[in-house]
């Protein structure tokens, strides 16, 4: 019974040690005003159940030492007496009373998504998250960046294994942040600890959270709601930084967003789509169909040797891009631009022993999603 | 209101003891394998629930170990992302459908009957119809593994539109599955309210039943109230998958939260369906085993009533991260930890039965005593995720995992376990190896904190649930749980071993085999023989 | 009426007296502690909302 009484103090010991790292035993202070609130409370909780826990179990200890049979203890015979019993009902009550009030005006506080300066549309989608700077013309995805080698054992494992990603949403600091969250497919989680948001992202409806960022840094969390095969591998990082450095940032991606929508209408080379092709399928596609097209039947049909979509061009581009209702193929209209959407296409269709020789330009591809 | 005597039944062999009930009026019972699928004996049926719970306890089991072995260390080495996913689906369903709720059925099918001095269940053939639907309902979940595409892989939570749009093509067999196993609940339920409120001796009156009956009671009816909302809503899915309707999916109108409504509603009722009668069973023991009469029996009674009643008041406190209003996350906060007070009323109560008793520590008493502590331990972790902003950190991390199983393991399996070497002298008339029982004890109660004590702190530092593979940060932990879970899935064994060698022999155990049991089940001869209280026996009001 | 509502009030929160219990469960009206139960369930439902759309304000 003893071993107990280590497992309280561990407990004491850990909570007190750890309040400065965000990654050790307790809960993240995290870098918001929000999450030092609920920091705050978490530990305000913790140590009324601790004060409870060391009265209750003391009590019980004692008597289970004091009053041993083996000892020769005599049994008393009261069953029941009103007044304690309404007393460890009231005190209870109060305690309560006492945290729910703080509580009241944190969440308060955290539902008050009011008078944000920036909006950021969040779009779970399996299994990456899109990223969209409302009224800026700037949107990507951001996918997983650690190795599948590196999964698999067959490299050696970095320091933030599973928790990188090839493009992280760039947020700057002390302005309030307005996050609108949806999803493509099946419900998400979004979360970052250190900034204490987390939010269901559901399809179909929009779902709004805040933050608003006091230290420039890196911040690491993941999807927590169970989305299928890839849930674990959904990374999301958060680079939060000065906002000149967030103004300079977000002007070079609207520049190269013009870039790439320029792109659209030159004819493009079999190479070079094959080459951009094959980035696009392994960070969007490979998930499900598979890094060798293989595919994982029947849920996700292998492409590789797919005689109708080898057949169909026309068939193939309308899956890309308007997706396979009723099943897990979603719409890429909106996620992909023409150029990624042409490239990928071509390189499907002249990958892993496709040789159907089909080159799709993108601006074929723009003319298709017009319409 | 006057004492309300029971209908008794007909007393055709008002001269007999109980102890030959078997000689007389009862046609030879078939042999073999016949014998147990016709049974309607409540002591057979029992022992075909309980059989059956234990071997899904293990098979669930195996399950967890083959997630535990693969969250050993960083890295996919045994499984892959899907397979994984349809075993810590697999385990939820199996342990919470075919492992904890059978106990307490079997439990109930044993016990009632002979605490509240009735012959039998009042309606004995739907108790069998109700036990051989359960093997016939889990042999269809467990076949889903080998379909094409899989098993179930949405958690037992099965969230809608993972589990219908984008589901594998094995999800309508785990709908039967799973309505076969609910209409088994429902009859269940049915028939212990018919037996408590029918068949009580003469004499024994509501507030005379001893808290398991109690409890049980209170079980019943949440059972009914909430077993058909989980078949609507499984029904609402079959829809969704088979029919072209769009319940559910947003793109058809529909609304994927309203899943996790009616899910919940049925949920969080289920919870206490899975803890209530384990607070009848421990305060049953501990008054046993400190020799002193249960405090406050009467506020025991009244606090499990409450707590029934808040049940069905908090079910969107699963929910406080899916975008709810503020108003509305304010109303669950508030009902969930009102929560708390009846629930620290029992504590408070066992502890105080405690005080100035005479305590000796058997098995049972062990096991109740772990539940006590671990059970309030799983407590405080709920009145903290009870916090909706703290939630918004807790939510869907392991602080969640290691909070249930610490209400559902050291909760209601220990109560079972307490419960079986509790009653296992009146079941096999020897009493368990105590010495066995003892090992079991400790190394159940290592193994059960290594494995889930550190969730919390994995939890604590961002480690979402039901992940293939985690960042490095959380090893450590994902190790220390690993290798406790190994401990105490192997140390269950010991507990096979101690209920076998127990049927087989042993120190011989009187009718009344523990010194402070009181209930009316230690008046008949241990072991019960097949049919007992067949003269309805005069209760004797001890005060409670 | 006061006691039945008191015996009541107790129910909600989880503790009472045998005696008191003894009384009312010999009082021979069932009905009334119904009718009051579910009376006193829904206030409590009802005064929990008002405080949650207060707080919210």
């Amino acid at each position: 019974m003893r071993s107990r009484w280590w497992w309280l103090i561990a407990i004491v010991l850990a909570a007190s040690e750890s309040q400065a790292q965000s990654n050790g035993w307790n809960m993240p202070v995290g870098v918001t005003d929000v999450s030092s609130d609920i920091y705050g409370l978490h530990m305000t909780i913790f140590w009324i159940c601790v004060v409870i826990g060391v009265v209750v179990f003391g009590a019980m200890f004692y008597s289970l030492f004091r009053y041993r049979h083996s000892k020769g203890a005599k049994a008393a015979h009261f069953h029941e007496h009103t007044s304690v019993e309404v007393l460890w009902t009231a005190i209870p009550i109060l305690i309560l009373v006492g945290m729910a009030v703080p509580a009241t005006a944190t969440l308060k506080n955290m539902y008050d998504s009011s008078n944000a300066e920036l909006d950021v549309m969040i779009t779970g989608q399996q299994w990456r998250w899109r990223y969209e700077y409302l009224g800026e013309d700037v949107a990507f995805t951001s996918n997983m960046s650690t190795p599948r080698a590196q999964i698999s054992g067959e490299e050696a494992r970095g320091e933030h294994y599973l928790l990188e990603v090839d493009e992280p949403l760039v947020l700057p600091i002390n302005r309030k942040v307005r996050f609108l969250m949806t999803s493509d497919d099946v419900i998400h989680s979004w979360w970052v600890p250190d900034l204490a948001v987390k939010q269901d992202t559901i399809p179909g409806f929009i779902n709004e959270n805040w933050v608003k960022i006091n230290e420039p840094g890196i911040y690491r969390g993941q999807c927590a709601e169970l989305c299928g095969i890839d849930h674990g591998f959904m990374p999301v990082v958060v680079h939060a930084v000065e906002e000149e450095e967030f103004e300079t940032w977000l002007a070079e991606r609207k520049e190269a967003a013009e870039q790439e929508a320029m792109g659209v209408d030159r004819e493009w080379e079999m190479a070079e789509l094959l080459e951009r092709g094959e980035s696009v399928y392994q960070a969007i596609c490979s998930s499900c169909h598979q890094a060798e097209g293989q595919g994982a039947p029947p849920a996700f049909p292998a492409l590789a040797n797919n005689e109708q979509l080898l057949s169909d061009v026309d068939w193939h581009l309308d899956k890309v891009i308007n997706g396979v209702s009723g099943a897990a193929m979603p719409a890429f209209r909106s996620t992909l631009n023409p150029v990624e959407l042409a490239a990928v296409v071509t390189y499907t269709r002249n990958a892993w022993g496709n040789e159907t020789g089909d080159v799709v330009q993108p601006s074929e591809v723009a003319e298709l999603i017009a319409q | 209101m006057a004492p309300k005597l029971p209908p008794q039944p007909p007393l055709q062999h008002s001269s007999t003891a109980v102890a030959d009930g078997q000689s007389h009026g009862h046609a030879a019972p078939p042999k073999g394998i016949l014998r147990w699928l016709l049974t309607t004996n409540h002591k057979e049926i029992g022992s075909l629930y309980l059989i059956f719970s234990l071997t899904m306890f293990f098979i669930g089991g195996i399950f967890a170990l083959v997630v535990r072995a693969e969250l050993f260390q960083p890295g996919l080495q045994l499984v892959e992302p899907e397979f994984f996913n349809q075993m810590t689906t697999m385990h939820g369903l199996i342990m919470v459908f075919a492992a904890v709720m059978p106990a307490f059925t079997g439990l109930a099918n044993w016990m009632i009957p002979l605490q509240i001095g009735a012959p039998d269940m009042a309606l004995p053939r739907l108790n069998n119809f109700s036990f051989w639907l359960l093997p016939v309902a889990f042999t269809l979940l467990l076949s889903t593994l080998f379909m094409p595409g899989g098993g179930p892989n949405f958690g037992w939570t099965f969230y809608a539109p993972l589990s219908t749009t984008y589901a594998p093509p094995s999800t309508t067999f785990f709908i039967l599955a799973l309505h076969i196993a609910g209409i088994s609940s429902i009859l269940g339920a049915i028939n212990i309210i018919a037996t408590i409120l029918n068949m009580r001796a003469p004499g024994m009156r509501l507030m005379d039943m001893p808290l398991f009956v109690w409890t049980w009671l209170i079980t019943a009816f949440l059972l009914i109230a909430v077993m058909p909302v989980l078949a609507g809503v499984i029904t609402m899915m079959l829809m969704d998958i088979n029919f072209g309707t769009s319940f559910f999916d947003a793109a058809g109108g529909g609304d994927p939260v309203l899943f996790q409504h009616l899910f919940w509603f049925f949920g969080h009722p289920e919870v206490y369906i899975m803890i209530l009668p384990a607070f009848g069973i421990v305060s049953a023991i501990i008054p046993t085993f400190a020799r002193k009469p249960l405090f406050g029996y009467a506020s025991m009674v009244y606090a499990t009533a409450a707590i029934a009643l808040l049940s069905f008041l908090v079910w969107a406190h699963h929910m406080f991260i899916v975008g709810l209003p503020l108003v509305a996350e304010l109303f669950f906060m508030y009902s969930t930890m009102l929560i708390a007070v009846p629930t620290g009323v029992k504590v408070f109560n066992w502890v105080t039965t405690l005080f100035r008793g005479s305590i000796s520590f058997e098995s049972p008493m062990l096991f109740s005593l772990a539940f006590v502590v671990l059970f309030t331990i799983g407590g405080f972790s709920g009145l903290m995720l009870a916090i909706a902003p703290a939630d918004f950190q807790y939510h869907d991390t392991y602080f969640v995992v290691a909070h249930f199983h610490y209400v559902l393991v050291p909760g209601a399996i220990f109560a079972i376990m307490a419960g079986v070497y509790y009653w296992l002298p009146k079941w096999t008339g020897h009493y368990p190896n105590e010495r066995l029982a003892q090992w079991h004890f400790w190394f159940s109660i290592i193994g059960v904190n290594l494995t889930f004590f550190p969730m919390h702190f994995a939890g604590l530092a961002g480690m979402p649930r039901r992940i293939p593979d985690y960042a490095l940060q959380f090893a450590d932990f994902n190790l220390l749980s690993s290798i406790g879970a190994f401990f105490f899935g192997a140390s269950q064994l010991l507990f096979v071993l101690g209920v076998i060698l127990c049927i087989r022999g042993g120190k011989k155990a009187p009718a009344k085999a523990w010194e402070g049991a009181v209930d009316l089940e230690w008046t008949v001869p241990s072991p019960a023989p097949l049919h007992t209280f067949e003269t309805p026996p005069v209760f004797h009001r001890t005060s409670h | 009426m006061w006691s039945v509502v008191k015996s009541v009030l107790a129910a909600l929160i989880g503790v009472q007296s045998n005696q008191k219990r003894e009384e009312d469960f010999s009082s021979g009206r069932p009905a009334a502690y119904l009718a009051t139960g579910v009376v006193v369930t829904l206030l409590f439902v009802l005064l929990l909302i008002f405080l949650a759309m207060m707080a919210a304000r």
